[in-house]
């Protein structure tokens, strides 16, 4: 568990020393990609404590959920409409039941542990 | 979980860790520095303190025509009202007025080339960058070939011709008289100006001079003042 987290501690660090701007007009897109990456995340977080965890599936999601919620943005730009709403509203529910479910298997795992461990001293 | 699995996992991480770094980035704004040193402070902080003191004396010149007014005797209230309009027509222009001051002289200037040239004319946007540039650099009154300025004066072209004060102008030659508070900042002022590079592009020149009395004419037409209103000051505030 430890090296995702060291890994996202380099990703920050680099993204900040590195002094690396997005021009204003494309923030919009940078900003709608970041909800994706982390709805993903925490999709493949919740996918790994149900035990379902697919490599595959979670990188191709990864990239997939990026682009195209990059991609609407773009169309929405096109057409005169905020569309980006839309994925932000997708994805902003998303990330809420993932982090629910989440929290919700480690309070059971915590819990089953301390039965458990009733159990055995008794 | 497989190493390889664990990899990937935190590669992504990483990759989503430069995404917000990116963003958080892009958008925090640079803080303003105050790069004024100690000197700008200084004089900046006098610049302000000036301002006070004349703010300071135009209160007091306001209440010393109140305690005026509240004197009892009703000559002495009109005698005030009577000054008091006297000031005003003053500062509107209204009224002939001898100060020191500059006059500048616009002649034409004949360049010795082969090129025909036409005879050069004031236009109005040039006469406006002029009468701007006086005022900016403390002008208190100008007269425009006898044409008193007043605060609406219109200077515009009417069929190619320069109307001020919807008089037209002559041709140039012409005279500017401008009364200031320090004609001579003045003159050092406007040798320098960039309306003098203004008006040689339009083969005009400008000759300054310093005059111990100038006296300017009137403006004679009557000030329409149909579209101002009195406002109730006492409307705000209440409610």
């Amino acid at each position: 568990m430890w090296l995702p987290i060291l890994f996202l501690i380099i990703g920050l660090g680099l993204g900040l020393l590195t002094d690396i701007k997005i021009p204003d007009e494309y923030s919009n897109y940078l900003s709608i990609a970041v909800l994706a990456a982390f709805d993903t995340l925490f999709g493949g977080i919740r996918a790994y404590l149900e035990e379902k965890f697919d490599e595959k599936v979670f990188l191709s999601g990864f990239f997939f959920n990026v682009l195209l919620a990059a991609m609407l943005a773009f169309i929405g730009v096109q057409l005169g409409i905020d569309l980006y709403l839309a994925a932000v509203f997708a994805f902003g529910v998303r990330l809420f039941q993932n982090i629910a479910m989440i929290r919700r298997y480690l309070i059971d795992k915590k819990y089953f542990a301390k039965k458990l461990k009733k159990l055995k001293r008794n | 979980m497989k190493i390889k699995h664990k990899l990937v996992i935190s590669l992504v991480f990483g990759l989503v860790g430069l995404m917000v770094a990116i963003q958080f980035q892009s958008n925090r704004e640079p803080t303003e520095r105050d790069t004024r040193d100690l000197w700008e402070i200084r004089s900046q902080l006098q610049d302000e303190q000036k301002q006070q003191q004349q703010l300071y004396q135009q209160i007091r010149e306001a209440e010393t025509t109140i305690e005026q007014y509240q004197a009892k005797s009703e000559s002495e209230k009109v005698q005030t009202l009577k000054e008091s309009l006297e000031v005003l027509k003053e500062e509107a222009g209204f009224t002939e007025i001898t100060k020191a001051g500059l006059i500048i002289d616009i002649t034409p200037v004949f360049l010795e080339n082969e090129s025909l040239q036409t005879y050069p004319e004031l236009s109005p946007e040039l006469l406006n960058r002029l009468i701007n540039e006086l005022n900016a650099y403390g002008a208190t009154d100008i007269a425009v070939a006898n044409e008193r300025i007043v605060h609406i004066t219109p200077i515009r072209s009417v069929n190619g011709e320069t109307y001020v004060n919807n008089h037209p102008l002559p041709s140039v030659p012409i005279q500017v008289k401008v009364l200031a508070d320090n004609p001579e900042r003045l003159i050092d002022y406007m040798e320098v100006s960039q309306s003098k590079e203004d008006f040689s592009i339009e083969n005009l020149q400008l000759d300054i001079h310093y005059e111990e009395e100038i006296t300017l004419a009137k403006y004679e037409d009557p000030i329409v003042i149909n579209s101002l209103q009195v406002t109730d000051s006492e409307e705000a505030g209440e409610q």
